[in-house]
């Protein structure tokens, strides 16, 4: 379990990270949403005490990172893909992380293994491709067999079989009872990954919720129409309560209605339908409003966001 | 899985002892002996020291039958055979940097310094990998270059002054004389010659704490070697001459001079001793300042 309370970070005038606080619990995927800049790397680097927090502790266990006697043994991370001297073969490259934690030599071949690079595990890694890269990555996060596992954005640069790999990695990962805690910038990636989810924008908390909870709280649903008659139509429903507004095209956009609903009362009043479909606002705009503001006003100092 | 902790890691989370220095020195050697630049820059220290010495003593030995009584004075066998020194200066300060600005360069401290937390431990594990590497590989080319520097005198007639000799005796011999380990100051002279090397990857392992930056650290490096002599040999010479003796670069020839001791460096240098405790101690300050950044920095 990861626990963060009251987490701030600055860079000179920069306020990374603001004031955060949130949970990790363990045995689910938990999503770490944010724009681009809006602290999640920073805020994985405090988890692993690279960086010190101005304010606020994090603690793994209850314990902070630094405190662990054996860290690779218990919290794993992928921070940044092409961080390994370029030189260096992929296997010796996971020996030398291993032997910092004594863990011995077979563990490298497994986790080479298990993330598909036993074939070049003896080419240097300067020649690997991003994908390659994410999966040493991902191969030393596991290295040490840990309890904990951080991912900072492990999908960049990984084709659509790779995401899907580490897709169903992390659920495992998860199933067997550890704690997942894994970034992106997408929001469409998170809500097939994760069932958890911590949101940020511009360092601070926006949501600590479930993926479905964000979903159906942040999205409105609307129903478009079609008719030969659209202002009977748009008077109709008025009339029943709903919102009606008319799009370019003489479409019209029904809120605080339903398909049903809408059909049965056209149905009822004589009035044809040409088209009747619901619309979902895409989880990608549901997040793009939400943290709008903090991207509207990313690498101000201000304290509050004025809108 | 098996949760045996609170963060509930499988059974290696809970084996007793903690990540600590032996584990880092481990993976600081893996590290190093696992890029091929390592082992050419160390196979350039081992050529530059044993191809120098054969060439310089070759050089100077054919000079000898030329030479007035003031250069026959300075002759210094020693010295002649541990003329790669020069180069490998540079080499190992090279190396001193890299082991921790390349690190910096492309992010992979940040592993580093979550692998082993206390920042301490990861200073003194790459402090005694890369010093001990360079000691050893430093020391073997000394003591091989002075070996290899004696012979080649020899092949040009050269012999052993007898004992109790002066520079007098030198400079009437009519051979070329020729050191050997028993010769005063020569067993020191040599093994000092790689305690200079190894002193000098450390303030570059400093300097690459520092900076946190490849060109950068050795820059200054190459600065303070040569650039400051430089610098201070234009000063007025009241300024220059209490200040010449403390530069790194006359710091190594007071602990690698010999029978120029007592000639054309007389009353410009420490004495060996003196000297290589006064680079120990810089070293000791510039790692100190390197370690503490390290401590305190976010990484
Ligand atoms: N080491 C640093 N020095 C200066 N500014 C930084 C540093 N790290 C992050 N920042 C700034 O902090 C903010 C958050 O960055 P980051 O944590 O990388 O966001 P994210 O990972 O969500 O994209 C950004 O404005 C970024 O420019
Ligand atoms: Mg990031």
């Amino acid at each position: 379990m990861i626990e963060a309370v009251g987490l701030s970070k600055s860079y000179g005038k920069t306020k990374a990270v603001d004031d955060l606080s949130f949970e990790v619990r363990a045995g689910l995927v938990t999503g770490f949403l944010g724009p681009n800049g809006s602290g999640k790397s920073t805020t994985m680097r405090m988890i692993l005490g690279l960086d010190h927090p101005d304010a606020g502790t994090v603690t793994l266990g209850g314990r902070r990172y630094h405190d662990l006697h054996w860290p690779l043994r218990e919290v794993g991370a992928l921070l940044e893909a092409k961080a390994v001297h370029p030189g260096r073969s992929a296997r010796l490259h996971l020996w030398s992380l291993a032997q910092t934690n004594a863990i011995p030599k077979n563990r490298v071949d497994e986790v080479l293994d298990l993330v598909g690079l036993a074939a070049v595990a003896e080419r240097r890694v300067g020649k690997f491709s991003l994908g390659m890269s994410q999966r040493l990555g991902i191969a030393s996060a596991l290295l040490g067999d840990p309890g904990v596992l951080l991912f900072d954005e492990p999908i960049n640069g990984l084709d659509p079989e790779g995401i899907l790999w580490v897709r169903n990695l992390l659920k495992s990962l998860a199933g067997e009872g550890r704690t997942i805690f894994v970034s992106s910038h997408l929001m469409s990636e998170m809500a097939q990954t994760a069932t958890e989810l911590v949101v940020i924008g511009r360092g601070t908390l926006i949501a600590d919720t479930t993926v479905d909870d964000f979903i159906s709280s942040n999205t409105v649903a609307t129903t478009l129409v079609r008719s030969p008659d659209a202002g009977r139509l748009a008077g109709v429903l008025t009339s029943l309560g709903a919102t009606v507004s008319v799009a370019d095209d003489g479409a019209l956009v029904v809120t605080g209605s339903t398909t049903e609903r809408i059909g049965e009362a056209a149905h009822a009043a004589g009035i044809r339908l040409h088209e009747l479909s619901p619309q979902q606002a895409s989880l990608e705009e549901v997040f793009m409003d939400l943290t709008a503001d903090a991207v509207d006003f990313h690498g101000t100092s201000g304290a509050t966001v004025p809108r | 899985m098996t949760t045996t902790t609170a963060t509930g890691s499988p059974l290696l989370a809970t084996a007793p002892g903690r990540a600590g220095l032996r584990q880092g020195i481990l993976s600081e050697w893996t590290k190093l002996r696992s890029v091929r630049s390592t082992w050419i820059a160390l196979l350039v220290i081992v050529v530059a020291g044993i191809g120098l010495s054969a060439l310089i003593s070759n050089v100077e030995a054919g000079r000898w039958g030329t030479l007035g009584a003031a250069d026959r004075a300075q002759f210094d066998p020693v010295r002649f055979s541990q003329a790669g020194e020069f180069i490998s200066q540079f080499v190992v300060g090279v190396l001193g940097a890299l082991i921790v600005t390349s690190e910096y360069a492309n992010g992979a401290i940040r592993t580093t310094l979550a692998t082993l937390p206390r920042r301490t431990t990861v200073l003194a594990a790459k402090a005694v990998v890369i010093g001990a590497v360079i000691f050893v590989v430093s020391e073997v080319t000394a003591f091989a270059s002075f070996f290899v520097g004696q012979a080649v005198l020899t092949a040009h007639g050269g012999k052993t002054l007898p004992e109790g000799s002066t520079i007098l005796t030198q400079v009437k011999s009519s051979f070329i004389p020729v050191a050997t380990f028993s010769s005063t100051g020569a067993a020191r002279a040599v093994f000092f010659c790689g305690i200079y090397l190894t002193l000098l990857a450390l303030v570059a392992f400093g300097f690459g704490l520092i900076l946190r930056h490849t060109a950068g650290a050795i820059s200054l490096f190459v600065g303070v070697l040569l650039v400051i002599p430089l610098i201070v040999q234009i000063l007025p010479s009241s300024i220059s001459d209490s200040i010449e003796k403390f530069l790194p670069s006359n710091l190594g020839l007071a602990m690698i001079v010999v029978t120029t001791r007592k000639t054309d460096f007389a009353g410009v240098l420490l004495s060996p001793w003196a000297a290589a405790m006064t680079l120990a101690l810089y070293t000791v300050v510039i790692v100190a300042v390197g370690g503490w950044l390290l401590a305190r920095r976010d990484a």
